[in-house]
């Protein structure tokens, strides 16, 4: 060690340091001063001061950037430490007595379950002991250690009443602020009488040697590195004392001599500190994002070193999360170790991609882990667990609509958690993060024998917390998912939140909200002003801001709620509408109307922009409840959306979606960070022990998620059953047929030329090995054989002679056809007028087609010439002909060319059309039919001919082929309605209020599956059709749900469309695959929590989140 | 074989029950898109003392691709080879789907009478046609009472 070295220490401090003061060596003198607890002789005596000292620490009230934890980065490297002294008679006291020293920092956020019952248990406690077979010695010599003496083990040697030579040039190290390259903001008092070496901050990873020292303070020893990795971090992050004894050593020292030490490990008080996670919420996601931060590290190696401890010394969990789950600590630990030793953890790569979130708001998100719907279901599925049991609760008078049970329990439930009753769900499960462990009793019996009440504590395995509470289960607010609107109409009218004036129900409140300090604070202002916050803000999408308003009226008694929509041009002014109302308020007292605002996601979002500059009144009231509407709206967190949703202050916060999580995790993050749900609120914490471990496969990730979930998560499924064992809801059935069609020869020529020359192409690129470079042509490839399956104009480009554009409805007036053809061919217009004469009464004597030679079905005229054949076979023989390159001729006379656009069908109305007047109509063939196409239409007449008034929904993902649709139903005489993305509010409104006007004309409405599966009500409806197929089926099973849902009376009747031997039906295929994987990897994910999990559901979760 | 299309079996029953003059067509039991069909030599032509055999078989795709008919005996005719087969429009790009096997068969029957050498299939006949008719309708005069008339 030398001088140079301690200059570059002082002068480097690298600033993290900044909130430790710089602690006098004086200060430590009485510490150093004071006795060994752990001699054998002096044990009685220690005894009390242990229990003085676990009593007065002051831990609760200390920060967790308290724990000294940062001797280890500071200590020197072993060459220079090795120091003989044999003069100390006294070393410094363990960790926690130097604690006492520290002067307290300000109080962060305390949580009351942090708070140590220190009073009942007296620390250190014995927790179990281990032998470490193969420390060595590190100096020669004999007479420093014999067999049975005990031995300390130290992370650093206390150098400060050394006799040595050297004394005089580590005091200069007094005093000194102290760096360290972990970024750690505390640091030990035994680091600051050390000098450093400039190695030391120098490195990045902290040293990890652990000493063995006698009790006259000379190190001889040190601990092996595989002990030493996680025994380091204890000591230093103060969880753990260790006192050794050795058991066996040569009677002379040699360097490297083997020495086997028998340690016993106690824990200290200060190893249930809460944990600050805080600290770095608001770092700037810019360059940091994807990496951990380093309180996520410390965070992290804390856990592994507890687990591994724990591991070593045979400590079972009692009860909790991991009981009997031998191998779930060990995995934990073993994921760690990798990354504590120096393989960083998997630096993910990111791929970047644009995604359109809330209004049209575009933002960057991350492509990291996606979730299949599976997954989901498996996430969900504990918080679904305890549903059936739990109570009812009716609602208020004024509301007008009748509950369901499962809808009383629902208003139960949610009532439950705003009033800070927690006996919603059964609350005195121990939380599911948490296991219990009980003390062991210490073998020899000189310490305190405190199992004798069989003292328990807790251990958290999934981040390494202790407490010595019974960690309770939080409860919080979010979800639902059936007749969510109504849900909330009812808890508005229910809990109005007068009994807010009164205290204690706030303070609960505020506990269970875990209110945060910028609304505390709020809240004292809140007192100041005449009646507290009764307003509801209601975020919605922009689509159902309209449906919210009238759902809110429609299960209310008149006059229950004044609802102000907040949106677009005329938002009035926010202050005075809600003086307005307090104002009401003292007039007619409890006859007020309820205050609902109704605002969109991007309202909210510029307001967010606006109120950077100047303030904007939705964000300065405090509203008495937020609500969410279809919450995944604002999944991304660093979209404008979401950061403006959490600037809402509120006092009562509800996320209502029916897809919690969209695509992966990480969306779940930001309605736990609107909900301000602790600790899961801060990122870091979720990236450490959700995101982290979930991209690891390691299913903890998802194990935790359930925890979560299942705190404050109410969901339901149509399907999911109540306490007597009905289904929750009673809807009527519901028949789904797949109808599998045939593509027409014509069809199937065009089909296959562009699947072969997309597999060739795919065949091309899949040897180069450029598939994932060439992704998104893959896409398109695979897009285009889609449209293929639905019409072959789809995937003609507009200038392909046989891309036809239809042109109005059609309709080709007789006479002047008839004129025509003889103007033109100066023919008479004798036959003309037989060919028309034919047509009318056709039925009479049937004309023969001359292709098929059969009765001519839906008889088609050449315009020119006039000659017919069934539509089928001229379509086919024109198909034909192109195919072959020649020329299209009337099969008849030859005459040409003729095109399929110019031929003119010839419709007899239907038998039992309302209008009668024309007896045929003809009509130009310019919408070629599809495969599907015609069998909508088929199905569609089949459905009028029983019911003539029937309602119909269309469901496609192309809008390109909804005008098709339209264009045939328009030609089929249906009434048509045409809803998609296009549509502004006001006009989407109109449609859907169009769509569902009583008349006796069947309607079919015809929706973009991207823009209508989601929200819509279509009850009125009761026959859907889908038309193409979903990678997804829980896309289609939504878009089913419009129809198929609480307001239904009728069976509802789905067809979906498929044509065999195509690309669909590998969609279908991966579909049912993936159910299939999903279903075997989790069977019996109950089993595995009474330790039944097997290895084979991991190694599926690996194949499901690999290539499958 | 898939079933057999409605046309194809109207044609058949219509050819049975109300024959062509001068031709007969009958299918094969075991194939019954393969016909065997004899045509009578037209009055006035060369060919008129001679029945001659000839097999007609229909695609797959028929009626929307023509019927494939071979002339089986022997004839001296400028628009038949060697092979039998025949050089007529109808059965090539000017075939139409409401054409049908008898007005196929007919259009056949029609060119023994009217050969067209001119658009010669049989090139060394349609020469001996040009340069002389009457010496080249004696050598198909000949050719029927040798193969046509047996």
């Amino acid at each position: 060690m030398s001088d140079e070295a301690l200059v570059p220490f002082f002068a480097g401090s690298d600033d993290e340091d900044t909130t430790m003061s710089t602690v006098e060596p004086t200060e430590h003198n009485p510490i150093v001063g004071e006795k060994r607890l752990f001699l054998p002789g002096d044990s009685d005596e220690d005894d009390g001061e242990l229990v003085q000292r676990g009593s007065s620490v002051d831990i609760d009230a200390m920060d967790i950037a308290d724990i000294p934890r940062a001797s280890s980065i500071g200590a020197s490297s072993m060459s220079e430490c090795i120091s003989i002294s044999s003069d100390s008679e006294e070393e410094a006291p363990p960790a926690p007595k130097i604690k006492q020293k520290y002067p307290p920092t300000k109080k962060r956020r305390l949580s009351t379950s942090s708070v140590l019952p220190s009073d009942k248990i007296k620390f250190p406690i014995f927790l179990g002991e281990f032998l470490v077979p193969n420390a060595w010695s590190a100096i020669s010599g004999s007479g420093y250690v014999k067999t049975n003496d005990m031995v300390k083990i130290e992370r650093e040697v206390d150098h400060s009443n050394y006799a040595d030579p050297d004394a005089k040039r580590k005091t200069k190290a007094y005093g000194k602020k102290k760096t360290n390259g972990s970024g750690m903001k505390q640091v030990s008092l035994a680091s600051m009488l050390k000098s450093q070496p400039t190695k030391a901050f120098k490195r990045k990873t902290s040293d990890i040697i652990v000493r063995l020292v006698t009790d006259r303070g000379v190190e001889f020893g040190r601990l092996p590195q595989e002990v030493a990795w996680w025994a380091s971090k204890l000591i230093d992050l103060g969880v753990v004392e260790m006192r050794g004894k050795m058991t066996d050593c040569p009677s002379k020292l040699t360097v490297g001599a083997n020495l086997i030490v028998s340690i016993d490990v106690y824990l200290l008080a200060s190893a249930f500190k809460p944990m600050d996670l805080t600290g770095d919420e608001d770092r700037p996601v810019m360059f940091s994002e994807g990496l951990e931060t380093l309180g996520e590290k410390s965070l992290r190696e804390r856990k592994s070193a507890v687990l591994k401890l724990f591991n070593v010394i045979g400590l079972r969990p009692q009860a909790g999360a991991n009981v009997d789950r031998e191998t779930s600590p060990r995995e934990i630990q073993e994921e760690a170790l990798a990354a504590l030793q120096g393989t960083q953890v998997n630096q993910q790569k990111v791929k970047k991609h644009i995604e359109i979130v809330g209004d049209g708001e575009e933002i960057e998100v991350e492509d990291g882990e996606n979730l299949s719907k599976s997954d989901l279901d498996i996430i969900y599925k504990r918080a679904q667990h305890h549903d059936q049991s739990m109570g009812e609760m009716e609602p208020a008078d004024s509301f007008t609509l009748t509950l369901r049970g499962y809808q009383k329990q629902a208003l139960f439930w949610m009532d439950s958690l705003e009033s800070g009753k927690m006996n919603a769900r059964e609350a005195n499960s121990i939380h599911p993060l948490w296991s219990s462990y009980a003390f062991p009793p210490k073998p020899d019996g000189q310490f305190i024998d405190l199992t004798k009440d069989e003292k328990l504590f807790y251990l958290n395995p999934y981040s390494g917390e202790m407490s010595l509470k019974f960690p309770r289960s939080e409860r919080n607010c979010k979800g639902v998912g059936l007749g969510k609107t109504i849900m909330i109409s009812a808890l508005i009218q229910s809990n109005l939140g007068i009994d807010e004036s009164n205290e204690n129900v706030s303070i609960s409140k505020q506990r269970q909200l875990k209110l945060n300090n910028a609304f505390r604070s709020s809240k004292g202002r809140k007192n100041k002003l005449p009646s507290p916050p009764s307003a509801t803000l209601i975020v919605a999408p922009t689509a159902l801001i309209d449906q919210w308003g009238e759902e809110l009226e429609r299960s209310s008694k008149p006059g229950t709620f004044k609802v102000i929509v907040w949106h677009g041009q005329n938002r009035s002014d926010l202050n005075t509408v809600l003086e307005d109302e307090d104002e009401d308020e003292g007039e007619e007292g409890h006859t007020k109307p309820i205050k609902v605002i109704i605002t969109s996601y991007g309202t909210l979002a510029s307001e967010h922009a606006k109120a950077e500059k100047s303030s904007s009144p939705v964000f300065d009231v405090i509203w008495l409840r937020a609500v969410l509407d279809e919450s995944h709206q604002c999944r991304s967190r660093n979209s404008k959306t979401a950061k403006a949703v959490y600037a809402l202050k509120a006092r009562r916060r509800w996320a209502v979606t029916g897809t919690p999580i969209v695509n992966k995790l990480e969306d779940l993050y930001s309605l736990l960070k609107f909900l301000d749900f602790k600790p899961w609120a801060d990122f870091s914490f979720f990236n450490s022990f959700i995101s982290l471990p979930f991209l690891a496969r390691d299913p903890k990730g998802i194990e935790v998620v359930q925890v979560i979930l299942e705190s404050i998560l109410l969901r339901r499924e149509k399907n999911m059953l109540d306490s007597e064992g009905n289904k929750i809801v009673d809807l009527p059935p519901k028949e789904i047929i797949v109808e599998n069609l045939e593509f027409t020869p014509m069809e199937r020529k065009i089909y296959d030329s562009i699947y072969n020359s997309a597999k060739k192409n795919f065949d091309q690129l899949s040897a180069k090995g450029l598939l994932s470079k060439k992704y998104t042509h893959i896409l398109a490839m695979l897009m285009r054989l889609r449209r293929a399956c639905l019409h072959p104009n789809l995937v003609f480009t507009a200038n392909d002679e046989r891309a036809l554009s239809p042109v109005g409805d059609g309709i080709v007036n007789v006479n002047e056809m008839i004129k025509k053809f003889a103007e033109d061919e100066d023919q008479s217009s004798v036959f003309a007028q037989a060919v028309i004469a034919d047509l009318d009464d056709q039925a009479e004597v049937p004309s023969e087609c001359p292709v098929c030679l059969d009765v001519m079905e839906s008889p088609m005229i050449v315009p020119e010439c006039l000659h017919r054949c069934c539509k089928d076979c001229i379509t086919t023989y024109i198909a034909t002909c192109e195919m072959k390159g020649e020329e299209t001729k009337c099969p008849s006379c030859s005459r040409g060319p003729i095109k399929q656009s110019d031929l003119v069908e010839v419709i007899r109305p239907l038998p039992n059309s309302q209008d009668s007047h024309p007896d045929v109509i003809l009509r130009r063939n310019d919408l070629p039919s599809s495969t599907k196409l015609t069998a909508l239409v088929r199905d569609l007449h089949r459905i009028h001919a029983t019911d003539t008034a029937f309602r119909a929904v269309i469901f496609s993902q192309f809008t390109s082929f909804l005008d098709l649709i339209e264009t045939a139903m328009e030609r089929e005489n249906f009434d048509h309605y045409r809803y998609d993305g296009t549509l502004d509010v006001k006009k989407r409104h109109a449609v859907i209020t169009a769509f569902k006007e009583e008349s006796k004309k069947p309607k079919v409405l015809c929706i973009s599956l991207k823009a209508g599966g989601v929200g819509l009500n279509l009850t009125v409806a009761n026959h859907v059709f889908m038309m193409d197929c979903w990678f997804n089926s829980a896309t289609e099973n939504q878009a089913i749900d419009r129809v198929h849902r609480l307001g239904q009376s009728k069976t509802v009747y789905v067809k979906h469309y498929i044509v065999d031997n195509t690309i669909e039906g590998r969609i279908l295929k991966i579909q049912k695959r993936k159910t299939a994987l999903v279903k075997e990897a989790f069977r019996g994910s109950g089993k595995a929590k009474d330790g039944k999990e097997t290895p084979d559901s991991i190694e599926n979760l690996k194949i499901m989140f690999g290539e499958s | 074989m898939a079933g057999l299309p409605k046309r194809i079996i109207k044609e058949t029953e219509r050819l049975v029950a109300d024959p062509a003059p001068g031709i007969t067509a009958a299918p094969h039991e075991d194939n019954l898109r393969y016909f065997d069909v004899t045509i009578q030599g037209p009055e006035g032509s060369p060919f008129s003392s001679g029945v001659f055999n000839l097999e007609l078989f229909l695609p797959e795709e028929y009626p929307m691709a023509p019927p494939k008919v071979r002339f089986l005996t022997k004839i001296y005719h400028p628009n038949i080879d060697k092979l039998g087969r025949i050089c007529l429009d109808i059965l090539k790009d000017k075939w139409s789907p409401a054409l049908q096997i008898r007005t196929v068969l007919l259009s056949v029957q029609a060119l023994l009478s009217a050969p067209n050498p001119d658009d010669p299939l049989a090139t060394d006949v349609a020469k001996h046609y040009k340069e002389n008719e009457k010496d080249a309708q004696r050598v198909s005069r000949e050719w029927t009472e040798k193969y046509a008339s047996g």
